[in-house]
């Protein structure tokens, strides 16, 4: 007999919350049930609040800051990986995979914590304009960016799914389904990590349901889709998103520099020389 | 008082050979489109017809399409050295011809012949120098595995820039190795047609450069094509948005380079001369048809009289006049249409309780024209203060600490660009950083180079034009 | 700012101070507007128009040591009748001569509307004590001098002493009275475009009539920037003190285009009112000549010699 090991809540702006509306859905793991939140519009509403919050304090960071606290996450996430491991176990993967995953996931924390305060020298540059002028094109990151995590268990895939956009100083809000029991646990690291409240965000629920509100709410500056959607999902966004010239990056890469580029705005300066 | 008026001195349009019709570009010639619908293209100083063009309806846009795919098949086997032969070809043939197309440019568009000289031709073919020099690169232009173009894309340009939109478009898609199917403003199709002869005239393998001229409806029926990848649009941002929605269904690439309503903050420690000029030329190039014009002078308060006194009267030095005519600094507004929507907002502004400042000019009898015209007491929540009157209209809104000339200047939908005007180093850094804007130019105004990135923030669109970013417009990277 | 008028045209010391506190320019912009003034297409009747302007701006000079009466006396007729084939030439404005030949200019010129000009204050260096400025200058006005050019003191400007070098130039007009003073700024030793609108500003203050771009006597001597930047100044202490000071350019303007692209600068940037030998001046040697050639190449369609006009 399955037993319900515990009720998950979501992860906004640095709390742990139920969703408002109070409705949750069930996990079937192997061993366990877990009750993990149904997100609401109005909890949609509020995680853009407090990642709108968490985009300024993580933008005040500094790029060797960032790096530092995705670092310290990977400690974390690396003290933490047996029970990481557990779930990927219940979720159906053997020993050896689940441990491959972990491994994975670490790793690509290193990377993009490496990657924090060198994205902006391997994107920008220096242009050489015809005159007597100094041109930079130097890099930012968008803003809030919605995150849909893939359908597979796999803790690497739901970290590559948040690193990218987060990497550049997007604050995210990282939304998972039937997978969420991993990205609710990766919560408590992200809460005893140094990331600012409001920074990443973790939502769990069922997309359709959002996907609406989502791709209509103004104040979200990017959506990376990186499940599968269907081609009526991925018009519904595309349709919304046109209200505000949302930016829609569907199956971006997920690694290497391309995997930031979707997440940066360039911004070019002139300033002429004289004396 | 004796004044010293300068005596026309008009550039020649005889050097320029306009049919009395046009058909489309495909396969590397002229021909007659399916369409039978045409529309008269005007010089808009004088309203006189000049030609008419072809309507391309939907038929068309099939036939570019199968074009495309023929081209494509010739282009995507060339070597990027081969490609380059071919763009830097373009761009000297546009060099040595760069007269002629000037002169069209000024006679189709209405912009002074000054600015279609010195600006918009070198321009152009710088951008076909620039970018023909990237087609053998690209596997080394970013750190990035995977770049491959998108195949046949389409290009909808406006008509402000006409030749220069079709550089900024033409030039980085062929060099990225994808074909291109270009649909120029309703407005402004000649320096277009003439393009195409060129690539006649090159070589151009047939397919590579498609033109189907038209209106909104063959740039629906361009954006609607399945077998069309990529999307490349400079315009409004109500049509960008449309783009937008009606492409939501495919998975297909998109740039827009949308509408803007720029901030040029002056503070009071800027070089107030030489930002006065910036201001002037922020506002006042090209007529104020620019997506990137500082249309809105945000000014630190305790400057504000000394300033408006300086603008003024350097207002009442521009020149409005014969575009063709080498001393005039305002040419004609493009359309009427235009024009009824400049003299609507302006009158709104007027309602709303702006002072208005308009100079002392003759205007031609014939064509559109508009006098350049400054609001100051205008509040931020006028239209003429948030709305893209695209025309030569500034409206002057005050601060009175940094923080607020932020506030004011990123209080808008749009994000393309932005001026700040201090002789303060950090200051500049301190704003340029703060700024929602793709493009700021700092002590200067306007300026553009190929090298350069250019685009918007915001509502202003996404992706940018020029530079090593704006390959990533034409490529796709690859997971 | 809030000034008080000292008189028609000068302001106080420490009313210059403000004016001159936190000048800025930008030398990319300032090219840029100067170079577009440049392109203005100047054509038929506004062009023979501008020839004339340009022959009745002109101060005909030379300042050599070899000068002596008998150079004066051809420099004087050539002054007041420059083509005698054609007469409706107009006068120049003014010879400029060193204060030793002021008396015979002043002699060969009595009977015309033509100005004498002479530098003074220790011309071209200025490096003397003011004693003998004044002592030189006053030599000039007793000779007859309706004007005066003098040089403001680049010792005291690159050492920073700008009281001590508006003191002089406020000394040396007391000397001159009513007879016009012209200063001379050197711009390119100035170099910067600041430092041409400080000195620009801080010799309007001190009094000048009229400020004026070089001595002639180095390389680099006026330019169309320098004349930009001058006109701001002339502008900016318009605005503040409502007087109308004039701008003399001088070194290296030698062929007619390039004097006009100089009066497209002052038309536009100051207005048609700056168009008399009252606002506006070239000090020139040759320039005339190529002025005359243009002006009989109008009139009669074929390019000229130099032999047809007279030496000066």
């Amino acid at each position: 007999m399955n037993e319900i090991k515990k009720t998950y809540k979501n992860y906004v702006g640095g709390k742990y919350v139920r969703s408002e509306s109070g409705k949750t859905f069930r996990i079937e793991l192997k061993n366990q049930f877990y009750e993990v939140p149904l997100t609401s519009r109005k909890d949609v509403r509020d995680a853009v609040v407090a990642a709108k919050k968490g985009y300024t304090e993580w933008q005040k960071l500094t790029p060797y800051n960032k790096t530092q606290v995705l670092y310290r996450l990977s400690e974390m996430v690396e003290g933490n990986s047996e029970t990481y491991q557990q779930i990927l176990q219940e979720s159906g993967l053997t020993k050896s995979k689940a441990n491959q995953d972990i491994k994975n996931a670490i790793d690509s924390l290193i990377w993009y914590a490496g990657m924090a305060d060198k994205w902006e020298q391997m994107t920008g540059n220096l242009n050489p304009v015809a005159g007597d002028y100094f041109n930079i094109s130097h890099q930012e990151s968008l803003g809030v960016v919605f995150t849909l995590n893939t359908e597979e268990n796999s803790f690497n895939q739901l970290l590559l799914s948040i690193l990218p956009s987060l990497t550049t100083g997007c604050s995210v809000i990282s939304f998972s389904g039937d997978n969420s029991i991993l990205a609710l646990k990766l919560a408590e690291d992200i809460n005893n990590s140094d990331l600012p409240s409001g920074a990443l965000n973790i939502l769990s629920g069922n997309f359709s349901q959002i996907i609406d509100d989502v791709s209509n709410h103004v104040e979200i500056n990017a959506m990376a889709i990186y499940k599968d959607l269907t081609s009526s999902d991925k018009k519904i966004i595309r349709e919304n998103a046109s209200k505000s010239l949302k930016r829609i990056v569907i199956k971006p890469p997920t690694s290497g520099l391309e995997s930031l580029l979707p997440f940066i705005e360039t911004k070019t300066v002139w300033h002429p020389k004289g004396r | 008082m004796k004044t010293w008026d300068y005596a026309e001195s008009i550039e020649s349009s005889a050097i320029v050979n306009i049919e009395k019709k046009y058909g489309i570009f495909l396969d590397g010639e002229f021909q007659t489109a399916n369409s039978k619908k045409f529309l008269k293209t005007i010089s808009p100083s004088t309203e006189e017809v000049l030609s008419s063009i072809t309507v391309g309806n939907k038929n068309d846009i099939d036939s570019a399409v199968d074009s495309a795919k023929n081209g494509l098949k010739i282009w995507s086997k060339l070597t990027g050295t081969e490609r380059a032969k071919y763009l830097f070809k373009l761009a000297r043939l546009i060099q040595e011809r760069s007269r002629e197309f000037a002169v069209l440019e000024s006679l189709d568009g209405g912009k002074p012949i000054k600015e279609s000289r010195d600006f918009d031709l070198p321009q152009v073919a710088a951008n076909f120098f620039y970018f023909a020099g990237w087609a053998d690169k690209l596997d080394i232009s970013w750190n990035t595995k995977g770049l491959k173009p998108y195949g046949i894309v389409g290009q909808i340009i406006p008509w402000n820039f006409p030749l220069l939109m079709l550089s900024w478009k033409v030039a980085p898609a062929l060099a990225t190795g994808n074909v291109v199917i270009l649909k120029p403003a309703e407005s402004t199709p000649l320096t277009a047609l003439l393009f195409a002869e060129l690539c006649q005239e090159v070589g151009l393998p047939p397919g590579v450069f498609n033109l189907v001229t038209g209106d909104g409806t063959t740039g629906a029926a361009l954006v609607q094509h399945p077998d069309i990848s990529k999307i490349a649009f400079t315009g409004s941002t109500a049509v960008g948005k449309y783009i937008q929605n009606e492409t939501a269904g495919r998975d297909i690439g998109l740039t827009l380079e949308l509408g803007g309503k720029a901030a040029n903050i002056v503070y009071n420690d800027a070089a107030i001369d030489q930002a006065v000029e910036g201001v002037v030329n922020g506002i006042f190039f090209n007529q104020g048809h620019v997506c990137c014009a500082g249309s809105r002078l945000v000014l630190q308060e305790d400057i504000h009289d000394e300033f408006v006194s300086k603008l003024e009267k350097r207002m009442q030095s521009l020149r409005v006049g014969n575009p063709l005519d080498k001393n005039t600094d305002i040419g004609a507004i493009n359309s009427k249409e235009q024009l009824d929507k400049i003299s609507f907002l302006v009158n709104e502004g007027v309602s709303e309780g702006g002072t208005i400042f308009q100079t002392e000019c003759e205007l031609p009898a014939n064509g559109f024209w508009f006098r350049p015209t400054l609001f100051t007491n205008a509040q931020p929540s006028y239209k003429i203060a948030r709305e893209e009157i695209f025309g030569p209209v500034l409206t002057t809104l005050t601060f009175r600490t940094p923080e607020e000339a932020i506030d004011i200047a990123n209080n808008t939908e749009y994000g393309l660009s932005a001026g700040i005007w201090t002789e303060k180093g950090s200051k500049i850094l301190w704003t340029a950083d703060r700024l929602q804007a793709g493009v700021i130019w700092a002590n200067t105004f306007n300026k553009f180079d190929p090298s350069s990135p250019f685009g918007g923030y915001k509502e202003s669109g996404f992706g940018r034009e020029g530079g090593r970013h704006g390959l990533l417009s034409y490529l796709k990277v690859q997971s | 700012m809030s000034l008080t008028k000292e008189s028609k045209n000068t302001l106080s010391w420490s009313n210059t101070v403000e004016l001159i506190d936190n000048l800025r320019v930008d030398e990319v912009g300032l090219k840029e507007r100067v170079a577009s003034l440049a392109t203005r297409s100047i054509k038929k009747d506004s062009k023979l128009q501008a020839l004339n302007y340009i022959v009745t701006m002109c101060d005909l000079t030379t300042l050599e040591g070899e000068d002596t009466e008998g150079k004066i006396g051809q420099m004087a007729a050539k002054a007041i009748r420059p083509d005698p084939s054609n007469s409706e030439v107009p006068s120049v404005a003014a010879v400029c001569v060193y204060p030793a030949l002021v008396a015979k200019a002043k002699e060969m010129t009595r009977n015309s509307n033509v100005k004498v000009a002479s530098v003074s204050s220790y011309f071209p260096s200025g490096q003397a004590p003011l004693e003998s400025k004044i002592f030189d200058t006053q030599f000039a006005i007793d000779q007859g001098a309706d004007e005066i050019d003098i040089v403001i003191n680049r010792k005291a400007f690159f050492e920073g002493d700008y009281r001590k070098m508006y003191d002089e130039i406020v000394a040396l007009k007391e000397v001159c009275k009513s007879v016009h003073l012209k200063t001379i700024l050197e711009v390119g030793e100035l170099k910067t475009y600041e430092n041409i609108k400080k000195a620009s500003l801080i010799s309007l203050a001190a009094g000048s009539d009229f400020i004026k771009t070089s001595t002639g006597k180095i390389s680099n001597g006026s330019s169309r920037e320098a004349c930009y930047l001058m006109a701001k100044a002339v502008w900016d202490y318009k605005m503040v003190t409502g007087f109308k000071a004039g701008i003399k350019v001088a070194g290296g303007i030698r062929d007619s285009k390039d004097a006009i692209r100089y009066l497209v600068i002052v038309n536009e940037e100051l207005g048609p009112e700056w168009l008399s030998p009252d606002y506006f001046r070239f000090g020139a040697s040759s320039l005339v000549d190529d002025v005359l050639k243009q002006i009989k190449k109008l009139k009669t369609n074929a390019y000229q010699s130099s032999y047809y006009f007279p030496r000066g």
